[in-house]
């Protein structure tokens, strides 16, 4: 009897443990309310500091309205929407809020009812057309597109000139000449040329999509991985890359910064967000230049891509009228708050009209004086638009699994055969 | 009203409180947690689909990853620490030891540190290029740097010693305070009939350690069960998903993936049947019959 009393209390023990983990609402100091916008978003220097500028911009025209800015981590921020939205309360909640584009399908969908339709207060027509996809459900509009995550190809032009290149041989390549000219860069000065870390399959994202392709098919929802010509091809090359001995391994976001600042490793194909990580680095100005990523060679892709990119959006909560007013008359058309953002962080916006400033147009020392921003903005033009559907990180777990499969020696089709029946039986 | 029944009464209304406490807090959650693990869909979109998600739960093979990888853990982390544990206790409860509160508090200190704390310092420890990985190659015992985070196996080794060094100290004072319990006079006895230290020790520690044992045993299956920490910061599950816990999976399927609140409420379940059939097979082993 003793026995089974133990052994319930034990389990008892477990199940709270595993049940307590839904909701901790931070109760309703910050929620969201008519005379004050809370906004939340991640990185201090990068969306905060942009969402300030346009608070300053448009609070020197209402002066009455108050706006707080809430820095959070981007983990943080999807946790706490999830359970603020998923216990059924807004309280807690605020009227901004940044989710990434890949994300935004996921909570669109999810909680419907709860973002609020924002197409009427700007011209969803000025932005980058692949933008839209992701911030729009059954064509209404519900996110006012934010940052390009349009990506290049950082690389040191100093261990270029040792192996014999110069930057203009980068141009416009395959991803097979990338591996070729990486593989001569580390025989002539030993450097690494890219590193990459086996968790994150950022890199064939950007390949995937220089091809129009994702992990779903157009629809959003039927898992596209087994036949998807682009993505086995991208599978081909990241194994070529790493039989050429050219990657390092990483495992964290400092790592990976550091293996650039401390001049490690040589090239870096990711979004342009990455440019202020690059020039911290003061020693190395003059040493980088950007050039378009490399394409799929037997795919029908193009040499420009994305990686990342959010967009902000507007929660059904009290105040929204005022909130989506505010995202209207700032990211939504102020072409001088885009120039201010470029100037002073050197985030590229994916309003259209605002390229022709002059902010755009400056040229840029520590890239040996490239015209980086106006480069950024003509490759974002070409970027293909695809349906992220709502589950990229889900898929992506699978994909990283049966990329060491791969890379052990399964047969390519046979690794994407495999993760196209796990993601069609976790995909509903 | 008779005495008993009022005797009978005034008792009841002294556990009330705690009664109700208990049900709401305890028992509610736990039977909401049911329903909803009858339930699949998308963030509030939720609707009953029977026994769907336990179906799932068959062929998912992620979850099996996670289930194999904790039974990895339980099988060779429990033993190797409750022994350590039993070991360490036992050399720090000589009588002729010097410098006894010292020992004590360096070997329990791991167990006060933050979770979160100690594996980010693990981290940079069996990082790459990092302090252990430096400290073997100057020693020339390796030629090459161990990839201790992004190694299958290694990733398993790291995840293991770190619960090691964070949990040994904890179990160890339950040991040292049942020794200072086991009567000096028995051991006395045993030496006068010509008992060893390794008779002494099998013969009398370890069987009347033996309610300790259990309960050291099990909550630390428990623990091992519910693995979160160490896993989400060191290697975040990786590489691929070589080293990702159940409740890791759990987390994942709430927060990372597009919320998918009934399955994950499946997941628990599985969990908790898993505790439930383990610790009624401990109870079985220990021959804790009644």
């Amino acid at each position: 009897m003793k026995k089974w009393i133990a052994v319930l209390l034990v389990s008892m023990m477990a199940i709270t443990a595993c049940s307590s983990g839904g909701n901790n609402n931070e109760g309703a100091a910050e929620g969201g309310s008519a005379d004050k916008l809370v906004v939340w978003a991640w990185d201090a220097n990068f969306n905060v500091k942009a969402m300030n500028l346009a608070k300053e911009a448009y609070q020197a025209e209402n002066s009455g309205v108050e706006i707080e800015v809430i820095e959070n981590a981007q983990n943080d921020i999807i946790q706490r929407l999830n359970t603020g939205l998923s216990s059924g309360t807004t309280r807690g909640l605020p009227n901004i809020v940044l989710i990434e584009d890949y994300r935004a399908q996921s909570f669109l969908q999810a909680y419907p009812d709860m973002f609020e339709p924002i197409g009427d207060s700007f011209q969803a027509s000025d932005f980058a057309e692949y933008k839209l996809g992701p911030t729009s459900v059954d064509g209404e509009q519900y996110g006012l597109p934010f940052d390009s995550g349009v990506a290049g190809l950082f690389v040191r032009t100093d261990y270029l000139e040792e192996a014999g290149y110069t930057a203009d041989d980068l141009q416009n390549i395959t991803w097979d000449d990338y591996i070729e000219i990486g593989t001569k860069v580390k025989e002539a000065t030993g450097k690494d040329w890219i590193t990459l870390d086996p968790n994150d399959l950022g890199i064939l994202r950007m390949m995937i999509q220089s091809a129009g392709s994702w992990y779903v098919q157009e629809d959003g929802k039927t898992a596209d991985l087994k036949d998807n010509a682009a993505l086995k091809e991208a599978f081909e090359v990241y194994k070529k890359m790493m039989d050429a001995n050219i990657v390092r391994i990483h495992s964290d976001w400092s790592q990976y910064v550091a293996n650039y600042n401390s001049g490690e490793v040589a090239s870096v194909p990711t979004g342009n967000w990455f440019t202020s990580s690059i020039t911290a680095a003061e020693d190395q100005s003059g040493k980088w230049a950007i050039v378009p990523v490399p394409r799929l060679a037997n795919n029908d892709s193009v040499n420009a891509t994305n990686l990342g990119g959010s967009s902000w959006y507007v929660l059904n909560v009290p105040g929204k009228e005022q909130a989506a007013d505010f995202l209207g008359k700032t990211f939504g058309s102020d072409v001088d708050l885009y120039q201010k953002l470029v100037e002073e962080i050197s985030a590229i916006g994916t309003y259209m009209p605002a390229a022709e400033g002059e902010a755009y147009k400056a040229p840029n020392e520590f890239f040996g004086g490239q015209n980086v921003i106006s480069d950024f903005a003509t490759w974002t033009n070409e970027i293909p638009n695809v349906n992220y559907g709502m589950n990229t990180y889900a898929i992506e777990d699978i994909l990283v699994v049966e990329m060491q499969s791969y890379l052990g020696g399964k047969s390519v089709d046979q690794a994407l055969a495999d993760a196209q029946a796990q993601a069609d039986t976790q995909i509903k | 009203m008779n005495i008993k029944a009022r005797t009978n009464a005034i008792s009841w209304s002294f556990i009330a409180l705690a009664v109700i406490m208990i049900c709401i807090f305890y028992f509610y959650p736990m039977v909401r947690a049911l329903m909803l693990s009858f339930q699949s869909g998308t963030g509030t979109n939720l609707s009953y689909v029977g026994l769907d998600n336990y179906a799932r739960l068959l062929t998912d093979s992620t979850f099996r990853t996670a289930l194999f990888n904790t039974f990895i853990y339980l099988i060779i982390q429990v033993p190797v620490m409750i022994i350590l544990a039993i070991f360490i206790s036992v050399l720090l409860n000589d009588p002729k030891l010097k410098f006894k509160g010292f020992f004590r508090t360096a070997i329990f200190l791991p167990a006060v540190t933050s979770l979160v704390a100690y594996s980010i310092i693990f981290k940079y420890l069996f990082a790459g290029d990092g302090l252990v990985n430096s400290l073997l190659m100057n020693l020339h015992i390796i030629q090459t740097p161990i990839q201790w985070i992004t190694d299958p196996l290694w990733a398993k080794v790291t995840i293991i010693i770190a619960i090691t060094w964070r949990w040994t100290g904890y179990n160890m004072i339950f040991y040292l305070s049942a020794l200072q319990n086991i009567d000096n006079s028995i051991y006395e006895a045993a030496r006068i009939d010509g008992a060893n230290a390794f008779t002494q020790f099998t013969k009398i520690t370890v069987p009347l350690l033996k309610p300790i044992i259990l309960f050291t045993s099990i909550t630390s299956t428990i623990g091992t069960l519910q693995l979160f920490d160490e896993v989400m910061n060191i290697t975040q599950g990786g590489p691929g998903n070589a080293t990702m816990s159940l409740s890791q999976y759990i987390y994942y399927l709430s927060f990372r993936y597009t919320p998918d609140f009934g399955y994950a409420a499946t997941v628990s379940y599985a969990i908790v049947i898993l505790i439930v059939i383990f610790s009624v097979i401990q109870f079985r082993l220990a021959g804790d019959r009644k």
